[in-house]
């Protein structure tokens, strides 16, 4: 029987032909997405995995002698550069993965990335940083990327434990370090349902290209003797072969796939190694089984809905009319949510476990709610009907809204996922987006401790830094000793502030004026100084300044990167121990890249899913003509114009599309925002019109869709279509 | 003569609409019987329960002398393809399948090897006049030509009742009479038994007996001709 199945799959004319293809191109890309999703979550996984080793936990167990270790983070033109101090305070130091050993004082290692990066600039902006020698380089195995930037500096045990942060520590595990982000699983199983939705649509209609045709075939076969076991056996042979091909073809299609995210990351903040990018042997026996074996239960499925008699399709299991009963899943999705808002888990499973369901719940309800939506509109058009092909249109919607709903549940999901994942991801980004201040990105800035006194800025120093090209100033800021708000954390002399006169100005008569801890105050509190600032003034003299301790030193610079990092550079050599000197947007790198990742994601869903959702429409009304080629060239023969079975094909794609793509667009906003308000207390900010046009598109696209078959329309409806098999 | 296939008292409804009302019929081997009624009689309904198509709530169905209408579906398909031939108003070919294919469709079905299913295929082929059609597929035929490939598929498995439903319906006269020629020949040929369901009294002539169905009961028209 097996042979004889394939036989009909790959052989048994050019309408059988074409369902196995595009049941393997289904498939294919099903199981390439699904591959690129776990893998993707994998890589994200080991990149986290490869660098716990940068914050291990203070140990105080073990045999290995502890080393004193600090992990700082250091920039260079906007890349983040990750700086750990090694002090050994015994022979017998833990080593960490990727190294052959710590560095001992006068040496260094580093990624190669970062020895690439240092050859490429000149020393005094990036080399000289780093004392001693460069001893060797950081293995992969201690790098989330191979764009990492890493450097593990030996020093005395001494000069390390002076520096702020420091720990003892006596092992170094890849187990250290938590994600820094909980919601990313949530959100990232989000985008993996996202994409796999569209997908598994995409296969459910490609199952049921042709159904009738083979309804047909099959009670030919169970006439002549075929028992039922052998029909089921033949149409999951059908299914389950082109799922095999398609299954192969899909690992196939992951290597290009995965060769692209290694390129350029999609799920991962940084480019991950290729390796790292691998669903894992379960991963893969999983997906490499359980497609195939799906695609068998759903032709055995299919075959179910169906009692194929001698004599025909015996018996449709018809169910009765949808009824409004439909949109609870929906509603008890929204409610899911909904309960969440206020008692989001700690845990970043157990947020998992509350989101992820509904969501699910809401996505599934969508497909199941759809030809209840497209009954009631159908109802609806029908009362409005004034015209032949909107009654006939109107008449069929309602009698087999399933049907109807079938060819466009694909894009109502990709509008769903689309709306989600917009309306999510828009609104971290616009909530974590930092609004630099105009002069963020020239005025560096060095903090001092104020429990240790303050810092101290030589002579020497400020002649240093002003000797640089490209420095515009050098002006130390006074810790402010009066009682005033906590930002307003530093005291300058007017004097001073008139000579940087873009930083605001002092109120008259003011000797010195209270200022923003660091002049210009902070993109993630908000708050921003200027030119146009008037300080309030203080009750201190100019002349008494110097008796309160250096909080911070501001660098003025002008844009250009060789001052912001020879002067970045000047800094730390001479505050070795202090924290890193840099700008607000240097601080902000790692946060810039996190919004990257996320807008990255949304980018994604959208690559993926309407362009999915586009094949199943094409496919669904494709077919839906293929099925009624006989009835439509029949009424064709009894002169029924081909405009009007045109404007029938068209509103019965159309209607339900429109109808269910405002609901799912709907649902979507409303699902953002409770997941919103449960888990990150943000309220969704609207989408800007960059998502509308998207949107319009979308339905215009998939409107196109429907209307490059109606060509088919023509062709198949001759007076030759009317003939029997 | 003892009865190869027979109905006895046989029942059957479709919902509120009784289709057989205690219809009894037999044919004996090698015997051609034609079912004869108007539209609506159950005349085909009683060929669908004598062929194990579909089993009659009350009665009894037997074949060779066993009942058959209380088989289960499986052993009813076996006994369609083993013992049962069919050729329908428009040939239940199917489309996907060659000409060839499709008459070799129950040898496959029941084991035998493409190869040798193949060529019993075209022995019937050639002997229907149909050699220059093995590799078309069904929608490239004309309507004489697919009831011969039906006629064909019913008799290759040289089976012991062949069951016709309104064999030439869908045909010209002159193709019809063709047909109805080589179906009877063959069945001549073989010993089959045929029942033969037609309003077409043309082709009741071909039957050695007649019967009619009125209102789900069969009644008898007239007596044995003696081979036409």
């Amino acid at each position: 029987m097996i042979p004889f199945g394939l036989r009909l799959a790959v052989a048994a004319g050019r309408d059988a032909l074409v369902r196995f293809v595009v049941l393997v191109f289904a498939v294919t890309l099903g199981v390439g997405l699904l591959l690129c999703t776990v893998g993707g979550v994998r890589a994200l996984n080991a990149q986290f995995d490869r660098i716990g080793w940068m914050n291990p936990s203070p140990a105080i167990v073990g045999s290995a002698d502890p080393v004193v270790w600090v992990h700082r983070y250091d920039t260079f033109d906007g890349r983040g550069i990750e700086r750990i101090d090694v002090g050994a305070t015994g022979p017998r130091t833990p080593t960490a993965p990727g190294l052959p050993r710590l560095p001992v004082p006068g040496e260094y290692f580093v990624s190669p990335a970062l020895r690439d990066l240092i050859a490429a600039n000149p020393a005094d902006q990036l080399a000289v940083r780093f004392p001693g020698h460069q001893a060797g380089l950081i293995g992969d195995a201690a790098l989330a990327s191979p764009d990492s930037l890493v450097v593990v500096v030996g020093r005395t045990a001494g000069e390390v434990g002076g520096i702020y942060g420091e720990r003892k520590v006596t092992s170094l595990s890849t187990a250290g370090r938590g994600k820094p982000e909980a919601a990313l699983d949530l959100v990232l199983s989000v985008v993996a349902g996202g994409l796999l939705f569209p997908v598994l649509i995409f296969i459910g209609t490609a199952t049921r290209l042709n159904a009738t045709r083979r309804e047909q075939r099959f009670a030919a076969m169970r006439l002549v003797g075929a028992t039922p076991r052998q029909v089921s056996a033949l149409a999951a042979v059908e299914s389950t072969a082109a799922a095999v091909i398609g299954t192969l073809l899909g690992f196939a299609l992951f290597l290009p796939l995965r060769s692209a995210m290694a390129q350029s990351p999609m799920i991962t903040a940084q480019r991950p190694f290729p390796e790292d990018i691998s669903p894992g042997w379960l991963g893969g026996v999983l997906v490499a089984v359980c497609v195939p074996l799906a695609a068998a239960i759903a032709a055995r499925l299919a075959m179910r809905r169906v009692r194929i008699s001698p004599l025909g399709v015996a018996r449709q299991v018809t169910p009765k009319p949808p009824s409004a009963w439909r949109l609870l899943p929906v509603i008890l999705g929204l409610l899911e949510l909904a309960y969440f808002v206020g008692r989001r888990p700690q845990t970043s499973n157990g947020q998992t476990a509350a989101f992820l369901p509904g969501f699910l719940l809401i996505m599934a309800g969508l497909v199941f709610a759809g030809p209840w939506i497209t009954m009631v509109g159908a109802r609806f058009m029908a009362r409005r009907a004034r015209r032949l092909p909107t009654l006939v249109a109107a008449r069929r919607l309602a009698d087999n809204p399933r049907a109807a709903f079938r060819a466009i549940s694909g894009v109502v999901l990709g509008l769903f996922v689309v709306s989600v994942a917009t309306g999510v991801i828009g609104t971290i980004v616009q909530e974590r987006s930092v609004r630099y201040n105009s002069l963020a990105a020239v005025t560096m800035m060095e903090q001092f401790d104020f429990r240790t006194g303050g810092g101290k800025v030589p002579d020497e120093l400020k002649d240093r830094l002003r000797a640089i090209p490209g420095v515009t100033f050098v002006q130390p800021l006074r810790f402010n000793p009066e009682p005033v708000p906590d930002e307003l954390g530093s005291v300058i002399a007017c004097a001073d502030l008139a000579r940087i006169p873009q930083y605001g100005t002092c109120a008259p008569g003011a000797e010195v004026a209270s200022v923003y801890a660091n002049l210009i105050g902070y993109s993630h509190d908000r708050t921003s100084a200027g030119s146009a600032t008037v300080w309030p003034a203080t009750a201190l003299r100019a002349a008494d300044l110097d008796a309160f301790p250096i909080g911070m030193l501001i660098i003025g610079l002008d844009g250009s990167t060789a001052a912001h990092e020879r002067a970045r550079t000047t800094v730390e050599l001479a505050y070795p121990d202090g924290v890193m000197p840099g700008t607000d947007v240097d601080f902000s790198s790692d946060s810039r890249t996190q919004l990257n990742m996320f807008q990255q994601l949304a980018n994604v869903i959208m690559l993926f899913s309407l362009p999915i959702a586009g094949c199943s429409l094409a496919v669904a009304v494709a077919a839906g003509l293929a099925e009624r080629k006989r009835p439509f060239s029949l009424l064709r023969l009894t002169g029924v114009p081909l405009r009007a079975l045109r404007q029938v094909v068209a509103l019965e794609s159309a209607v339900p599309l429109l109808a269910v793509a405002v609901l799912a667009t709907g649902v979507g906003f409303a699902a953002a925002q409770l997941f919103l308000r449960a888990q990150m207390d943000y309220t969704l900010t609207p989408p800007g019109w960059t998502f509308y046009a998207m949107a319009a598109l979308g339905l215009l696209l998939s409107l196109g869709i429907i209307g490059s078959t109606l060509p088919l329309l023509e062709r198949i409806t001759g007076p030759e279509a009317a003939r029997n098999d | 003569m003892s009865a190869l296939i027979e109905a006895r008292d046989a029942v059957l409804s479709f919902g509120a609409t009784p289709a057989l009302r205690g219809a009894s019929f037999e044919a004996g081997p090698g015997e051609i019987v034609a079912i004869m009624g108007p539209s609506g009689s159950g005349k085909s309904t009683l060929l669908h329960c004598l062929a194990g198509i579909l089993a009659p709530e009350k009665g009894e169905i037997r074949f060779d002398g066993r009942r058959i209408d209380t088989l289960d579906e499986q052993g009813r398909s076996t006994l369609r393809r083993q013992q049962f031939g069919f050729v329908f108003q428009f040939g239940q070919l199917v489309p996907e399948l060659t000409v060839e294919e499709n008459v070799a469709l129950p040898l496959l079905l029941g084991g035998i090897r493409r190869a040798g299913a193949l060529r019993q295929a075209c022995t019937w082929l050639e002997r229907l006049g149909l050699e220059g059609t093995r590799g078309r597929r069904s929608g490239e035929l004309s309507g004489g030509q697919a009831q011969r490939v039906a006629l064909a598929r019913g008799m290759i498995n040289r089976p012991r009742v062949l069951f016709t439903d309104e064999p030439t319906g869908s045909l010209d006269s002159l193709t019809g009479e063709q047909v109805m020629d080589l179906m009877v020949a063959a069945a001549r040929e073989q010993g089959t038994t045929i029942v033969l369901v037609t309003h077409e009294p043309r082709v009741a002539m071909y039957a050695d007996r007649e019967v009619v169905v009125r209102d789900g009961t069969v009644h008898a028209l007239a007596g044995e001709r003696s081979g036409s």
